[in-house]
Formats: C-alpha cells, structure tokens, sequence
C-alpha cells in the first residue's frame, strides 16, 4: 500500500472515531429541539425546551456555579499536579513508588465511597458544607489524573537538556520555565482539560459537599432523574458545549500546545 | 552561609511535592482512613448503635460467593474496556500525531476531549436513546440499507462496553498522543532507510517509546471501570448488574456502610494487585 | 402548653412580621417543591422555602445524621419515623396550630408508626400504592391478575424497579403471603427467580419508567400510584392496575428535625402543605393520594386518586408497609443481588 493509502486511511479512521465519539452527543443536542418530553422518536422539531430553559433560573444558576467551580478546580489542580510530577521526574528518593501508587485510591474506589468519606470527615473536623468544600473534594479527586498525565508527558522528556541548561548558568526557575515547561506544556494541557472535566461532571461529591439551593448542575441532573429529565437539560447541555466549542477553537487559533517543534 | 545542596534539594522535591500531597491528604486520605476504620466495625457508630471491631465485613466477601463472581465480571468488562479502547484510540493518537499538521492538530486535540466536558448521564441516557430498539441507530440503518434490519443493543454487554469505550475513549487517545507526538520523526526515518518495515517500525521504534503514554491511558481506563455503576446499570439492564452495583447497594438500600466501605478496599485492593503483577511484564516489554 | 399553642398560632397569623428560610429535605418533584405552592406560601407568610433532595431513605437519614441544623422539614416515609425517631433526629410535634389537622382521620393521626412514643412525629401527608400499569397500546385486555408478570405472553416485556424491599414484598403478595411477615422467603426468591428472564430492564426512577413506557420497551411494569397518575396526565399510554391479590401501600409523613431552628415556620409550611386546596391543584398535575379525608373529599369525581384510590374495595385489599429491620433488610437485599448476579 503506498503512503498515500495510509495516510487516507489513518485520516478515515480518525474521522470515524470522531463521529463515534460525537454521536451522542448529537443526539442530545437534537433531542433539545424534539417536542416530545420523553425522547420519543420520530423527531418533531420544538423550541419549546429552550423557551423553558430561559425561565429556569435554578438550571442557570447551577450550570454558571459549575463553570465557576472547574474553572477554580483547574488552575489549583493543575498547577499543584504538575509541581507535583515535575518533582517526582527530577529527584530520586525514598517513598517515591509509594507516592505514585497513593494516587490510584481516588480514582478506584467509586466516588459514592469517597464522597460520603467526605461528607463523615469534613462533618468531623467541622470543615462542614458548601462552596469552598466541594472546590476542595473536587481538586483533590482530579489531582492524580493531572500528576498521571503530565508525567506521561515527562517520560518523553530527556533530562540533560536540563542538565545542559543549567550547565550554561541557567538557574532552577529559568531551567524550568524556559526548558521544562515548553516540552511538557501539551501534557498540561491534557491535564487541565482533564481536570475541567473531572469537575464539571462530578455529582457525588458535590452532591454529598453542596448546600442546598447552592447545587451544582451534575447535582441537578442526578436528582432530576427520578422524576422528570426534561429535555431542558439537553438544551442547556447543548448550549454548554457549544459554548466550550467555541472557546477552545478559538484558543486553538490563538495558541499552540500540541507540541509542534 | 550555603546550603548543603542536597539539602537544598530535598527542600525544592518538598516544596514541589507537598501542596498536592497534602491536599490530597485531607480531602481524600483521611477520609478515606476514617472509611477503614469503619470498615473494620460491626455498625456505625452514630447515635446509639451497639458497635463492635470485627473482621466481618471481609468475611462476607469470601462467605457470599456473589461478591466474587461480581468482581470478576467487573474485571473482565474493565479488560475488556481498556482493550477496545486501546485499540481504537492507539492508531487515533497516531494519525493526530504524526500525519496531521499544524494548526488542525491542536483543533483535532480539542475536539476529541470535549465530548469528555458535556455530562455523563446526559450522554448515557443518549445512547440508550441510540441503542434501544426503534432507536436513532436502528433508523438510521434502515434509512441507508436497502433491507431491514432489527438492531436492539438496548441492555446488553454490548451496550455496556460502548458506553464505558465512549466515556473513556479520550483518556487513552490524548495519552498515546502525547508520547507519540514526542517520537523525533528522524528516528522513524532512519529506521525506515536502513530498510526496517512498517511492522518493524511500529514494534521496534514506536510501540516502546510511546508505551508510556499508553499505559497511562489504559490504567486511566481500567481502574475506574471495574468500579462503574452508573452505565452498566442504564445500559446493561438485567445483565447489568457489576461489583459497583453491589457497593452502590450497600450505601443506598441499606445503610451499611460499614459493608459498602469493605466491598471497596477489597476492590481497590484487587486493583493493585492486577496492576503490581502486570507492571513487571510491561516493563519487560518496555525495553 | 395550650398557652403555647395558642401563642404560636398567634405567631403564625403575625408571620410576615418575622421571615424565616425553611429548608425543607425530600424527593424531588414530589409536592414541596411546586414552584406555584411556594410562592404562595411566601405571599401569605412572608418565609421563603429552599429544598434539598435525597434518592433514598438511607441517604435522607444519612443527612440528617451529619448536618444538624440543616433542615426545617423533612419527608419521612411511616416506615422510617420510628427509626428517626429513636436516633434523636426528629421532634415531637403538637398539631394544635395546624387549622388542617381536624381534616386527617383518626387511623391516619393516630398510625402507630407515626407516633413512635405516643407522641406525633410525622404529619401525615401522602399515601399510595406500589402496584403496577400497563401499557395499554399494547395490552388490550386489562389484566387483574400479579400473575400477568410471569405471563409468557409478556416476556421481555415486563419491569420492576431495583429496589430489594420493594422486589420482596411484590412477590410476597404473588406468593399470597404478608408483606410484613414474610414467612416463606424461599417462596418469594423461587417466584422471583423465574421473573428474572420476564425482565427487560430494571427501571431506577420515574423518568426511565416514563421514557420506556413512551419507546414501548415496557408493557407491564410495577409502578407507584401516584407516578402513574402523573404520566397518565401526560399523555402516555398507561392503565394502572391494583390486582385481586392486593398491593403494597406506603404512607409519608412530614416531619421536623429536632435542630431545626425555625419549628414555627416549619409547622406553617406543613400546615400549607395538608391544606386541601393546595393538594385539589396538586392533584390536577398528578400527585399521591391525600392522608387529609377533607382534601380527599374536596376532590373532582373524575379524579385519579378519587377513583381508583378511593375505591373502599382496593383500600380493603391493600398492605400497608410496617418497618423492617436491619435484619430482614440485609437478608431481602442478599437474595435480589444473588439473583441479579446469575443473570
């Protein structure tokens, strides 16, 4: 097969998994505008549930609280998990695979246990609820994601360029703003994307962490399911992530982090 | 007046280290150390419950023959997860990293993890709507085929595995890309002009040094999986009942946390486990 | 004490001078958070009403436990008040404020199960049933028997919810046995066992109930009374159906934690909510039947729960759940899981 053959073949395949991966996701987005309350198909085109959604103050609410808490949750965990994983890169010492093991209790045990832990130990200590305990819980469950991520990354990175830098006077700070991070920067992006979305479509913890009337939009959602799910939840759903679309096109234009040398 | 430099240096590991370590310290450790000890107690001790020490919530995973044959389902849906997602998204991160270009790259790198920002429960409940039977699928295939065909993947494994590959999908694909897009494309070509094959190549140059990354995704994949509840509940129906099932029963039909908290560091524990044994094997294949 | 009633009766004719924040712990969708019956209430007494939802019955004593002080009311199912009780969680209640207590039966004020101690700790409020409905696009002869479920007619057409009390107790009345004195349990999992391949999914909440209902997935499927009054009044095709051989009634009562810092505010929002012109438009959206007799009695004939719930034939053949212990509780829960493992 030639090149070119691949090369299609490679951009078919990636093409195909996209549409898997947007699938659903269409489907949402289409059943914001289908009339029927219950999904029902055959499709009949409605506005109705955005109409509703304009008047639906608490699905508002929740959803901006949730943008506002990611967005919190992101520049901590990142920022924490990538010091985090550039120290383990460097240095050598005792502990360290302990460490890296330690990271996998949050993401394996079901967040059902580790919220309700949550909910018994900042009870205990009288930490108690709200806002700044669910930001706490939320940065604490996307940490291991960012430090596993980044530290994929950091693999691919070869240590004497460092060594080389500071063999040239650099000191530690410049080393790793002007050496470290540039390599490593599509691993923290990946990590904060991460992160975004370990907050964003956290309901557990929240759920167990947020006072009521102060619910989070995941919460919502969760709570919703038992009586009614309207499609109004698609259309904010689908507003959200046009919205998202949107912005990250644009930071795809402006900005380059996919590691072109 | 100087610092001894390796003194200096633990101070930089510490202060690097320490933020997240002692965050993750009081939002997830201790809590979940508080959740041992109750797991090792008859009852919770709230009110005035009679509560006792006791091993019995172990016990009941290895007396109750359930709990076992549960959470090797579980396992053998998260391998078989993992596996799937692998698959697909390996030669995904391949395409993204070494074919396309440029500004497209960076906008291709979004658009795969934004699916990841809309809500899980959302998403689920739109594959159902795919799936089921007189579902989105269904009519389409009989909207392009020119037979009719019966597809109900409603409440079956099947609809299991693609909800848990979509959910996860993302993980592995952007992990693989960040160690493939690493890979300095003169490598491959030397490989190439000293007549090494594709196959060669891929195993040989790629495969090991884009390891990394895939086994970041992979781990990212398996070790959530073997604890879901929530898609297999939706999609799987009555073949959809997991080890997660069974915990999420113990925290909300009875209030036996005790038990729910046992069932989950048993979990974890196997977890661990299936991981220690098959890191020596990888590493093997890593060089 | 009947200074103190009369002085807080005093209090809530004078509400608007002080207004509280209730905080009210329930389901969602179910009666206290009507947008319209709020907003009501706030006009007419000056406290505005916040909610909190819970899933289960666990979870709401879960929250009770760690968040004192949290909430004001609370929905407790009869089931649950002694345990709630026991626990401290919750306070005596004097309904002499309460101008709509009159209206509530004396079987219904007086439910042992409401008055753990003798003394009042859940206001009785809704009651109903767990029984089920068909599909009537697809069943065209309604069935009156439980026995449709094992109908092979139905096969993969049949749903009950995942819930290990709730499947016990069904095939408790299958096996013509007491809901709350199940004496041959052996029965109940050999009757449930070959239910399991009748099964198409096990449905979680209202809204999957409704959804499969609509995508015609389900044809018979165990329902609560007022869920199917609820989909019934929007437009899907469902029959409820209380069979010959009885169904399991349940029975929720409000009540106020023993934290609460605004029992005032908290006893005139109960008040509100037993009050029979709030529940005639309740009913109207679809709602449970009323433990208020006047509330029920102010209801149009052609209403759901006038009709069918009103029948003294379906009320004489239907069990009322009594508490369960821990005991009983752990036990129902291993058999429905050893059952949803082998399939």
């Amino acid at each position: 097969m030639s090149a070119l053959a691949y090369r299609t073949l490679g951009l078919i395949w990636l093409g195909a998994v996209l549409f898997f991966l947007y699938a659903p996701i269409l489907v949402m987005a289409a059943m914001s505008f289908n009339a029927s309350e219950f999904y029902q198909l055959p499709f009949r085109f409605s506005t109705q549930w955005y109409a509703r959604l304009a008047d639906n103050q608490e699905i508002l609410d929740a959803a901006a609280r949730s943008v506002l808490i990611a967005l919190c949750v992101t520049a901590i965990a990142t920022t924490l998990g990538s010091m985090a994983s550039i120290a383990m890169f460097r240095h050598e010492f005792r502990g360290k695979r302990l460490l890296q093991v330690l990271l996998f209790p949050p993401i394996a045990i079901p967040w059902l246990i580790t919220g309700t832990a949550m909910l018994i130990f900042f009870f205990g200590v009288g930490l108690g609820r709200g806002t700044p305990a669910v930001i706490i819980g939320h940065v604490a469950l996307a940490i291991p994601y960012v430090i596993v991520v980044v530290t994929a990354r950091l693999a691919t990175f070869d240590p004497t360029l460092e060594e080389a830098a500071r063999a040239l006077g650099a000191d530690a700070w410049t080393v790793t703003r002007r050496v470290t991070l540039p390599w490593i920067a599509p691993g923290i992006v990946a990590g904060a994307l991460f992160a975004f979305a370990v907050s964003f479509d956290q309901f557990v913890v929240s759920y167990f962490l947020s006072e009521p009337g102060d619910s989070t939009l995941p919460v919502l959602i969760y709570t919703a399911i038992r009586k009614g799910f309207t499609p109004e939840i698609n259309a904010i759903s689908t507003i959200i992530i046009t919205l998202s679309m949107t912005v990250m096109l644009i930071a795809a234009r402006y900005s380059k982090f996919g590691g072109d040398r | 007046m100087a610092i001894h430099p390796a003194g200096q240096r633990r101070l930089g590991v510490l202060g690097l280290l320490s933020p997240a370590y002692l965050w993750l310290t009081v939002a997830i450790f201790l809590p979940l150390s508080a959740m041992l000890y109750f797991s090792v107690l008859s009852d919770v001790p709230f009110g005035d419950t009679d509560w006792h020490y006791s091993l019995e919530n172990y016990r009941a995973f290895w007396e109750n023959p359930v709990y076992a044959t549960l959470l090797w389902k579980s396992v053998k849906l998260g391998l078989m997860v993992t596996l799937v997602s692998v698959l697909v998204g390996f030669p995904c991160a391949y395409v993204l990293a070494k074919v396309i270009r440029g500004r497209a790259r960076e906008t291709l790198f979004l658009l795969v993890i934004l699916p990841f920002w809309s809500n899980s429960l959302v998403r689920i409940f739109s594959w159902a709507i795919v799936l089921r039977g007189n579902g989105v699928l269904e009519r389409s295939l009989n909207a392009i085929l020119p037979f009719e065909v019966d597809v109900n993947l409603m409440f079956s494994t099947a609809a299991v595995v693609i909800g848990l590959v979509h959910s996860y999908l993302p993980y592995v694909i952007l992990t693989s890309y960040l160690g493939l897009q690493a890979i300095d494309d003169s490598l491959i070509d030397a490989a190439r002009s000293m007549g090494a094959g594709k196959l060669t190549i891929l195993a040989r140059v790629i495969l090991p040094l884009a390891l990394p990354g895939v086994l970041a995704g992979a781990v990212l994949i398996f070790v959530p999986v073997v604890g879901s509840f929530m898609e297999p509940r939706i999609l799987g129906g009555r073949v959809g009942t997991y080890y997660g099932t069974v915990i999420e029963d113990q925290f909300v039909a009875v209030f036996n946390w005790p038990l729910g908290a046992a069932l989950s560091f048993v979990l974890l524990a196997v977890v661990l486990g299936i991981l220690a044994l098959a890191s020596p094997i990888l590493r093997k294949a890593q060089t | 004490m009947k200074l103190a009633a009369l002085l807080s009766t005093a209090a809530l004719m004078a509400t608007p001078a002080l207004a509280d924040e209730i905080r009210v712990l329930n389901w969602q969708g179910y009666g206290t958070d009507l947008g319209w019956a709020t907003q009501a209430f706030a006009e007419a007494t000056g406290h505005s009403v916040t909610h909190e939802y819970f899933n289960s019955e666990q979870e709401m004593l879960t929250k009770m436990r760690t968040n004192p002080g949290a909430y004001d009311v609370v929905l407790i199912n009869a089931a649950f008040t002694t345990q709630a009780q026991e626990e401290g969680l919750i306070a005596a209640i004097d309904p002499a404020p309460m101008k709509n207590f009159a209206g509530i039966p004396a079987n219904m004020a007086q439910n042992p199960d409401l008055n753990p101690g003798g003394a009042l700790h859940g206001v009785p409020w809704t009651w109903g049933l767990t029984s089920f409905a068909v599909n009537t696009n697809d069943v065209k002869d309604i069935p009156t028997t439980i026995q449709v479920f094992w109908d092979p007619e139905y096969k993969g057409k049949v749903s009950i919810r995942d819930d290990a009390l709730e499947a016990v107790q069904f095939a408790a009345i299958a096996t013509g046995q007491d809901i709350n004195d199940i004496q041959d349990l052996e029965a109940v999992r050999e009757k449930l066992a070959a239910l399991m391949p009748q099964i198409k999914t096990y449905w979680g909440s209202e809204n999957d109930w409704n959804q499969f209902m609509a995508s015609g997935e389900f044809e018979v499927a165990t329902i609560w009374s007022g869920s199917a009054a609820r989909s019934q009044s929007k437009g899907l095709p469902v029959q409820f159906v209380v069979p010959q051989e009885g169904a399991i009634a349940w029975l929720d009562g409000l009540s106020i934690p023993e934290s609460s810092t605004h029992k005032e505010a908290a006893l005139a929002f109960i008040d509100w909510m037993i009050d029979p012109a709030f529940y005639v438009k309740w009913d109207a959206e679809g709602a449970p039947a009323s433990a208020n007799g006047a509330a029920a009695a102010a209801l149009p004939d052609e209403s759901f729960n006038k009709r069918v719930l009103g029948d003294p034939d379906v009320v004489a053949r239907v069990q009322f759940q009594r508490p369960v212990s821990e005991e009983n509780r752990k036990a129902y829960l291993e058999l429905w899981q050893a059952l949803k493992a082998a399939q």
